[in-house]
């Protein structure tokens, strides 16, 4: 129990060692409204994308494609509006259709993997490729800007009571993804295939059916920062969203996600996301070059998941031992069947 | 047993027939500048990396592992080579051994992270293609003002490398050797079965008394082994490097692997049928090419080709597994 509150205390104390080391190494860059502002973009656009792709970790599988599902949502939303001459209706009908391309690359996603029981790294692998082929095919390779109507511009440069409209609308995610997986028998489903999807199947959960809503929320969500990064830069290419999947996966990781399934919580994940954004910010004010944050990223994804898969271990041999104990058996160094 | 062969046989067959289709519809719609003699020696070439990095991505994915680094892993492999090339005076023989080392280092790391630390084999060279990548570009040679360039390797000793010996190009001569030598170990030597073994069952595997990490190490340790050769024939055939080569590349292997019926479950493909996926994946960017297509299109074409085969092997298996099953052979006794 003292190392659940130490491990407790562990996140914010971080984040509070982070920015005041941040605000003491570069106080006139770090400490301005413009810089906050900053971090708060890429805060909000991890933040949206990570509340519906954890639905995914929650079941041991992963989404590989959302950053350039992303970039594919970006460009829906800009081509419409280009070729429906910037009216707020093209707004309307182009967010509209890149949230349903994300919805739609969820489904495929989410069946394909289920009726087939193919990995879902791969499908959404190779998917990835699909996306990007496809937005360079849309925009024929250039970058289609989208600085008019202002009803969509506002969307990533309004600001409410101070704070930039994305901010609130990750909140908004945030507070409907914590409901969905922690009120309703859906949402405890999720922890429960995670854990153990034969005995969650054998219990009466629908495994498919609430797989392939995953799929769809990670779809979602991805589409719906893909808009956001098109509102923010009033422009959309290819190769908007580009690396999110691993910015994503490493703010879930920080956050405590297990992406062994089971474990992970949203505020956790907003946490996650919340870091990722000062660790980007760090890396810029430090004059680190943007080519480095694959070595960041990848150092906490390869450490927090390490550190996660010995604890499953320890786990499970632990429970290994009792469960031999108890039958009298000598020898505990295999873990039973998971 | 017998089935078993049978099996594997029907599905060299389909990947070859898929290969001869693509073939057929490309020298339709292609017409003459396909079918020449020059241009499936330039498909060969173009299938030659791929093939010579698909023999260590085969022997993980037949450990049921998985490596999306490999394209990474060549940049840092090229990055270090440009760099002993521009900053000392080394020759160019130890400048392809230290790129070999690198190679082989990075895939040890790729190793010790999934095999010894446990995490999930594509999460964990997920991470590492970041890394290499970052790393690439941190050792990337820059101009005085910082800006990464691409770095010549024109010496004729090393470009060699890239040339043809008649109608075959160096860089095919020695996949075919790969492909020879990646074969045999798999098949008739103790490390290859331990590798089917490691793939089909790990728990039995280690019951029978197989070091699974250590077997699953060096399988990683082989990709970068390979992706070192294919890194220098890379180079040598376009003279430079730059932090950005390989770029996407890790699909390739991947994709010839499991087109030439490579199980991403483990435990079953051979080399040869990686060979045929590689040959496969060259074509259909070849004709893509030929045909004017908008290079976009082959991305779009290779996913959705691979999650298809993915899903018609996966179909296939649940036929054969019910089929089984309704014979009622001894598979419950087994399981």
């Amino acid at each position: 129990m003292r190392n659940l509150n130490l491990s407790r205390l562990s996140k914010p104390i971080i984040l509070v060692a982070f920015v005041v080391t941040l605000a003491i190494l570069r106080p006139s860059s770090f400490l301005t409204i413009s810089n906050f502002a900053n971090v708060l973009w890429s805060v909000s656009v991890i933040g949206i994308m990570v509340c519906g792709t954890i639905f995914v970790f929650l079941l041991g599988g992963i989404d590989l494609s959302i950053g350039t599902l992303a970039g594919l949502s970006a460009v829906t939303v800009v081509e419409v509006i280009k070729n429906m001459g910037a009216t707020n209706e093209s707004v309307i009908i182009g967010v509209l259709a890149a949230l349903g391309v994300g919805a739609a690359a969820g489904v495929v996603h989410g069946l394909i993997i289920t009726k087939f029981d193919i990995p879902a790294f791969l499908v959404t692998f190779a998917s990835q490729m699909v996306f990007l082929g496809l937005s360079m095919v849309i925009t024929n390779n250039q970058i289609v800007s989208a600085r008019e109507p202002v009803l969509f511009t506002a969307i990533g440069s309004m600001k409410v009571l101070g704070f930039p409209l994305p901010i609130y609308l990750m909140l908004l995610i945030a507070v409907g993804s914590w409901f969905v997986l922690s009120k309703t028998t859906f949402g405890r489903g999720i922890y429960a295939i995670g854990g153990n999807p034969v005995a969650s199947e054998i219990s009466g959960i629908q495994v498919k059916r609430s797989t392939v809503l995953c799929y769809v929320f990670s779809g979602v969500t991805a589409a719906i920062g893909g808009i956001v990064l098109a509102a923010m830069t009033q422009q959309g290419m290819a190769s908007t969203g580009t690396g999110y999947e691993t910015q994503v996966i490493t703010a879930g990781v920080i956050g405590g996600v297990s992406l062994l399934g089971g474990v992970g919580t949203v505020s956790g994940c907003i946490y996650g996301a919340v870091l990722m954004g000062l660790i980007n910010n760090a890396l810029n004010l430090l004059s680190v070059p943007s080519t480095q944050s694959g070595l960041v990223q990848g150092l906490v994804i390869i450490v927090a998941v390490a550190f996660d898969a010995l604890q499953h271990q320890d786990q499970s041999r632990r429970k290994a031992r009792r469960i031999l104990g108890r039958l009298g058996g000598d020898k505990a160094n295999e873990s039973p069947a998971a | 047993m017998k089935t078993h062969v049978k099996q594997t046989t029907l599905r060299r067959l389909i990947s070859l027939v898929m290969l001869a289709i693509l073939v057929a519809l490309f020298g339709v719609l292609g017409g003459g500048s396909f079918l020449t003699p020059g241009n499936f020696s330039e498909i060969l070439r173009d299938a030659s990396v791929v093939g010579i990095i698909g023999v260590g991505v085969t022997y993980v994915i037949i450990t049921a592992g998985i490596d999306l680094s490999t394209g990474s892993m060549m940049a840092l492999v090229g990055m270090t080579m440009a760099n002993v090339y521009a900053y000392t005076a080394l020759p160019i023989w130890l400048m392809i051994v230290i790129g070999m080392v690198v190679g082989l280092v990075a895939g040890l790391i790729n190793g010790l992270i999934v095999a010894r630390l446990n995490v999930p084999e594509f999460i964990g060279t997920l991470a590492t293609m970041g890394v290499f990548r970052a790393v690439t570009y941190l050792i990337a040679i820059k101009d005085a003002h910082g800006v990464i360039q691409s770095q010549p390797l024109t010496v004729p000793e090393y470009t060699v490398l890239g040339t043809s010996v008649g109608p075959l190009f160096v860089v095919t001569i020695v996949m075919a050797l790969f492909i020879a030598a990646g074969q045999v170990v798999l098949k008739y030597t103790r490390f290859g079965t331990r590798l089917y073994a490691v793939g089909a069952n790990r728990k039995a595997a280690t019951l029978s008394g197989i070091d699974v990490a250590r077997t699953r190490v060096i399988a990683y340790v082989i990709v970068g082994l390979c992706v070192s050769v294919g890194a220098i024939f890379t180079t040598a055939r376009l003279q430079s490097t730059t932090a950005l080569l390989g770029s996407g590349f890790e699909f390739d292997p991947i994709a010839a692997a499991v087109v030439g019926g490579v199980s991403l479950a483990g435990g079953s493909g051979d080399i040869v049928g990686t060979l045929i996926g590689a040959v496969f994946m060259a074509t259909l960017e070849n004709g893509v090419l030929k045909l004017h297509m908008n290079t976009a299109y082959q991305y779009i074409i290779k996913g959705v080709v691979i999650v298809l085969v993915v899903m018609l092997d996966a179909l296939y298996k649940s036929r054969l597994e019910r089929a089984s099953r309704e014979r009622g052979a001894q598979g419950g006794a087994e399981a």
